[in-house]
């Protein structure tokens, strides 16, 4: 698997386009609305846990602070709206946003080792929250506590829209992990989780890669957040830059299994059912969900995955598909 | 801008004391088993939740309370190392940090269900007096604050440097291996060490529950105030923790003065934040 360039081979795209397509044509042939909002939530968490994954697992980095991506890309795209800036140039204005803040980020957090990382990440959501609660930086009238906006301008778009916009990101989430992990990006991450001291003697240069790595993680989550707040049509700081996304992410990477290409995947499908069963019962979900995160880590620290490929017919199924 | 500024800065250094608490029992599992407790500020706030129960549903003084609440607290420290960090540190480098954010959503949950999301104080007698120095009228609690903090700390001092245990544990922080080769049962260290630091925990969460209001969702703050007092003070050293304290403790009173309450923590927040760019190593350390 490592050390040589792959060459992605058309069925693995076809793997990920057929599926994407047939979700697609859902809402034409008058799917459910509840199906929708469904895979609608499953598209944007697979792309978040992908990206978590890509951090946590694949380059070391636990990182707490993805509330903050996916708000600061949320907040432009909405206020964008307010001052004239078209929601469709406002999704990757967000995603901008949100590279830049994490270039700006990393200079402190790449200073800590793994284990101060986690804080260091930790703060900056909790940080934004209060600069949100404060800062109102465009008019209007208040809505909700602190700067809560409603996106203007998208009388014109129907909730289909938005369930295509995260299709289409999901599948470019899964196309970024695998060309990510098969170039030398990936085989430098590979190298420095194992031993990063002997990755940098080796010439690789750390620092950077982790910077491009936590980079990219934060524009495509910041997309996410940007689609994500168009479909909820509000935005406000205290559910934005809410450690219950931190939850969620981590939760569905660490059920479908940590450092696994499909782990995201399965993951993303378990916590969207999470997460509509566990509505009934909003005052006890945190709980319950930080029980299972803990057992799945303690009992099969690869998630789902791990327990698959156990199986016989789940490693041909996959050694097919990967090569 | 006022012009009295002592009022502040002799609260701020007060408080102090109590961060520096606060910030032990973290520096503490750190300096032994190289684990950041995401929990901390949770199991913090557990243990001002635990004396709240103590005053309010047994009628008994918070500070006569600990002598429940502690020994519970180092139950429940001993419970989650024996039972969930000491399997997470053999998974892999990042299970302790996922499985302590978990354990650290799982308390804040149950917190609030069983206090409810309401913001709570402990409230007794001398948590409402002042005092008067230098001609001003202070809060009485930031003065047993003050003392509780420097108390603490040397026993906690006195403790690592003259029992057995306390030297174990010392002896497994510097080098785990050669502990054990020595013969200390460094498994059953680890859990001690979890436990004491519980109990400097239900201390701390007792104090600032008599100081500030408190909600289920209040550990992030104290986990953030702990770790930039440790991160400030430059790991393993208790007078450097210490003094870290105190300058978080006086930077938030100063904030709070002269940019308002609602300010005070985002300060805090970015000034930990600026810190752990430039001086990760602490502003004493090398």
């Amino acid at each position: 698997m490592m050390g040589t360039k792959m060459h992605t081979k058309p069925t693995v795209l076809l793997g990920y386009l057929v599926p994407a397509l047939v979700l697609a044509l859902l809402p034409v042939f008058g799917a459910p609305r509840s199906w929708l909002l469904y895979i609608f939530l499953f598209a944007i968490y697979l792309t978040m846990a992908n990206m978590w994954n890509l951090l946590a697992g694949y380059s070391g980095l636990v990182s707490l602070c993805q509330p903050a991506f996916l708000g600061l890309a949320g907040y432009t795209m909405v206020i964008g709206t307010w001052i004239g800036i078209p929601w469709y140039c406002g999704i990757f204005l967000g995603a901008i946003v949100a590279a830049l803040f994490s270039l700006l980020l990393s200079n402190a957090v790449f200073r800590l080792t793994g284990v101060y990382f986690s804080i260091g990440t930790m703060v900056v959501p909790e940080a934004l929250r209060m600069v949100f609660y404060l800062w109102r930086p465009v008019g209007g009238s208040m809505v909700g506590a602190g700067a809560g906006y409603m996106v203007k301008g998208i009388e014109s778009l129907r909730p289909d829209h938005f369930y295509w916009l995260a299709l289409a990101l999901a599948v470019v989430s899964m196309v970024i992990m695998r060309v990510v992990l098969r170039s030398d990006l990936g085989l430098g991450l590979a190298a420095v989780r194992d031993n990063e001291k002997s990755a940098a003697t080796a010439g690789v240069n750390v620092f950077k890669l982790k910077v491009y790595t936590f980079m990219i993680a934060g524009a495509v989550t910041g997309l996410a957040g940007a689609i994500y707040y168009l479909n909820n049509g509000y935005i406000e700081p205290s559910n934005t830059f809410n450690v219950k996304w931190t939850m969620t992410l981590i939760l569905a990477t660490v059920i479908g299994g940590v450092r696994t290409e499909e782990g995201p995947f399965l993951g993303s499908i378990v916590a969207v059912f999470l997460y509509f069963m566990l509505a009934r019962y909003s005052g006890y979900s945190l709980l319950i969900q930080g029980i299972i995160l803990v057992v799945i880590m303690l009992a099969s620290p690869q998630g789902i995955v791990g327990l698959l490929r156990k199986l016989k017919w789940y490693r041909n199924f996959t050694g097919y598909v990967a090569d | 801008m006022s012009g009295d500024i002592l009022t502040p800065i002799l609260m701020g250094v007060m408080l102090g004391g109590l961060y520096a608490l606060t910030a032990l029992g973290l520096s503490m599992v750190f300096g032994v088993m190289r684990l950041i407790n995401l929990a901390h500020g949770d199991l913090v706030v557990l243990g001002a939740y635990g004396s709240y129960a103590v005053l309010t549903m047994l009628g008994i003084d918070p500070i006569l309370g600990l002598v429940i609440t502690v020994p519970l607290m180092f139950c429940i420290g001993i419970l989650i190392q024996k039972y969930l960090m000491s399997k997470a540190v053999t998974i892999g480098a990042e299970a302790p940090l996922i499985i302590a954010f978990g354990l650290s959503l799982i308390i804040q949950n149950a917190n609030q269900i069983m206090f409810s999301p309401q913001s709570r104080g402990i409230n007794t007698a001398y948590s409402q007096a002042s005092f008067h120095i230098f001609g001003r009228q202070l809060p009485m609690i930031y003065l047993l604050d003050f003392i509780v903090g420097v108390v603490v700390m040397l026993v906690m001092q006195e403790f690592l440097k003259r029992t057995y245990m306390g030297r174990a544990i010392s002896a497994a922080a510097q080098d785990t291996r050669a502990s054990k080769l020595m013969g200390i049962n460094t498994k059953r260290i680890y859990y001690y060490a979890f436990g004491i630091a519980m109990v400097s925990a239900a201390i701390a969460g007792t104090f600032l529950g008599m100081t500030f209001p408190f909600t289920p969702t209040s550990g992030t703050t104290f986990l953030t105030i702990a770790f930039g007092a440790v991160i400030i003070g430059g790991l393993g050293s208790m007078m450097g923790t210490f003094l870290g304290g105190i300058i978080l403790g006086v930077v938030q009173t100063l904030s709070a003065h002269f940019l308002g309450a609602n300010a005070q923590m985002l300060v805090l927040y970015v000034i930990i934040l600026i810190l752990l760019a430039f001086r990760p190593q602490g502003l004493f350390g090398r």
